[in-house]
């Protein structure tokens, strides 16, 4: 890895990441999983937010010295603009009245698992930790699919907790992908489709390059939603 | 279109054709006469059902040794020859059994082995000539147990003599053109090409759509340094800029043209070039805003609905407003499917995938990023970082993610692109 010309060269670095240092929570003590379940209820809040607009429900909190100091929801579907996820939202809050540099002491609490292009996003503005909810099996960037938070790059690494109320992540896209996208091109019938409410416990708790076991009803949203996470 | 604006395109290997071009493994192969070949596979596949044919079936499995590559000929030189039941019984009358050698016997080098001409015996030898046959991967027998299999089995056992195992090295995987079957079939072992490319875009494809972009790309690539120099005067922006073109009617139309803004601070002003600056307002993130509100213009919203300042996605320099201006896309359009993105940079992992959700049809850039660069899959890198490259082939994996497009680079335009800093996400 270059690091001769490393931005952050001189600043407090995250230790170097090695596989153990991509989480589950159900690993954490119940006083740590209090503390993170305090602010994914806050994410979660708006997710539903998004989901009663219309837009995939996606939501997140950005949390600096145990306060939340910006909130951002799923966006995609009002601006006709695919990259509008909750992390660009919430972000274009905070820094249009804080210093990019805030961000190194801030974490990340996000209902979906952030996809590739908001894992990038998070390591080129060097966010201090990342937590979520559900793995993202079809673009996720932090484990589901790609490990974009450890991967080799010109920035550091940042850790990732994954498993913080997935259920109810995964529920409200459920919820979300029984309902009409009429956004996208050539929209199937979606009238015949049911809610499923049973969700299969995590057998399996290695996040890095292990996505969460396929889910029925959530694996493959047949229309082409603009995005999730 | 000028003539001498013709960028020379390149299109990039996708990750799976650059694993498939480099990974090789060695397989176990027996000489046996052609007419076993049926029994000698069965023997294999019962002993090994998780061993699929499928794996191997870009190469073939029973080979003259004329048609070997010229380095296994030299290694399996000579070749055996099955001798006839009567020569053996004259040549070996006083033993119980004829020895293993007597029967896969070397063919005198100078025998011309065609039935071209009319001499019968060169013929009748062509049929006897035993043919190279490629088993399996060598991790399925250790090469004592498959030796002990084939004994057990005819022609071995029948024959009473003992397999010599050869040991070849090929692609694991299937080839992804017709240059690259012919270049494997002189090199490792003769390859069948179906004519189809299993870890990428059709090459047909690849070539119709070159022809299709190749004569008018240089100038969308001038475009997009005119952007990138345009912001860049301003001290808004690195010198990276980005022209999104719709040429689903035949002809191109510039639907979009944006520089980068990542040193344009929340009330518009010329920020200090430290840290990442605003990574939002890369060149991408704004050509794709400035799209998107196209389309709500037209499908007469309000385009400011839930914008932000930080988005920067509002045109800033003459090109970008002219562009946005043209009432040129259409409104019920799903994002950015069937538009071009050109670039003067290949464009950093978060772009790259910002193109993938945005469902952009050919993504055309100059300059490789291969620190930061989301789109190649190789590590051929640039001049300045030869041998570097990120690796990630956002552009083309379909079994990973849930969208794919064609990317080309324009080695020509990458030396026109402006030099950035090797670190930079573009």
């Amino acid at each position: 890895m270059p690091d001769s010309n490393h931005r952050f060269k001189n600043d407090e670095q995250q230790p170097r990441q090695d596989q153990s240092a991509d989480h589950d929570a159900d690993d954490m003590k119940p006083e740590e999983r209090e503390y993170h379940e305090r602010f994914m209820r806050e994410a979660i809040n708006m997710a539903e937010l998004a989901l009663k607009s219309d837009e995939t429900p996606v939501g997140c909190v950005f949390v600096k010295d145990g306060e939340i100091f910006g909130r951002g929801m799923n966006e995609t579907n009002r601006t006709l603009n695919g990259t509008r996820h909750a992390e660009f939202v919430a972000l274009a809050g905070i820094l249009s009245k804080h210093p990019v540099s805030t961000l190194k002491e801030t974490d990340l609490y996000v209902t979906v698992e952030p996809c590739v292009m908001c894992a990038s996003m998070l390591r080129q503005y060097g966010i201090r930790a990342v937590y979520f909810g559900c793995w993202n099996e079809r673009f996720g960037g932090t484990g589901g699919v790609l490990n974009i938070h450890s991967d080799p790059s010109v920035d550091p690494p940042y850790p990732v907790t994954g498993g913080i109320f997935r259920e109810e992540a995964i529920m409200l896209l459920r919820k979300f992908y029984v309902q009409e996208n009429d956004k996208a091109p050539e929209p199937k019938q979606k009238k015949t489709r049911e809610l499923k409410t049973e969700i299969l416990p995590m057998d399996i708790h290695a996040p890095k390059s292990t996505p969460t076991p396929p889910v029925p009803g959530l694996k493959k949203p047949p229309v082409p939603a603009a995005s999730t996470a | 279109m000028g003539v001498d604006s013709a960028a020379q395109l390149v299109p990039l290997r996708t990750k799976d054709e650059v694993r498939a071009s480099i990974e090789t493994h060695v397989l176990y192969a027996v000489e046996i006469p052609a007419r076993f070949a049926n029994s000698v596979k069965d023997v294999i596949h019962e002993a090994r059902p998780e061993f699929k044919p499928g794996e191997i079936s870009h190469l073939r499995r029973v080979v003259q040794f004329k048609f070997l590559p010229p380095q296994l000929q030299k290694r399996f030189n000579p070749p055996a020859r099955l001798q006839r039941g009567i020569r053996n019984s004259e040549e070996h009358e006083d033993d119980e059994q004829p020895p293993p050698a007597a029967l896969f016997n070397p063919l005198p080098p100078s025998d011309d082995e065609s039935c071209s001409d009319s001499d019968e015996e060169s013929c009748a030898k062509s049929e006897d000539t035993v043919r190279f046959f490629l088993l399996c991967p060598t991790r399925c027998f250790k090469p004592a147990e498959l030796v002990a299999l084939l004994r057990k089995n005819p022609p071995f056992s029948t024959m009473n003599i003992h397999p010599k195992l050869l040991y070849v090295t090929v692609p694991a995987l299937a080839p992804t053109s017709a240059e690259q079957a012919n270049q494997w079939s002189e090199q490792y072992w003769p390859i069948a090409y179906k004519n189809t490319n299993p870890f990428g875009p059709h090459p047909s494809l690849v070539a119709r759509n070159t022809a299709e972009i190749e004569s008018e790309a240089g100038d969308w690539l001038a475009l997009a340094r005119t952007a990138a120099a345009e912001t860049a005067e301003l001290g808004v922006g690195e010198e990276v800029g980005c022209v999104v073109v719709d040429r689903s009617s035949g002809t191109g139309e510039v639907v979009a043209i944006a520089g980068d803004c990542r040193w344009r601070s929340p009330i518009g002003e010329a920020e200090s070039h430290t840290g990442p600056g605003n990574v939002m307002a890369h060149a991408v993130q704004r050509a794709i805003a400035i799209v998107a509100k196209k389309r709500l213009l037209m499908a007469g919203k309000n385009p400011a609905f839930l914008d932000r300042t930080l988005f920067c996605d509002i045109p800033l320099t003459a090109a970008e407003t002219a562009a946005y201006e043209k009432a040129n896309i259409e409104p019920t359009g799903y994002l950015c499917v069937n538009l071009d993105i050109y670039l003067t940079h290949e464009p950093c992992v978060m772009c790259s995938m910002a193109i993938l959700h945005s469902r952009f049809r050919r993504c055309i850039f100059g300059k490789r990023m291969p620190l930061t660069g989301g789109m190649t899959s190789d590590t051929a890198g640039n001049d300045a970082n030869p041998g570097k490259g990120l690796q990630h082939g956002i552009f083309w994996r379909p079994s990973e993610l849930n969208w794919k497009f064609l990317a080309w680079e324009s080695p020509a335009s990458a030396e026109l692109s402006a030099s950035v800093t090797d670190t930079l996400h573009v």
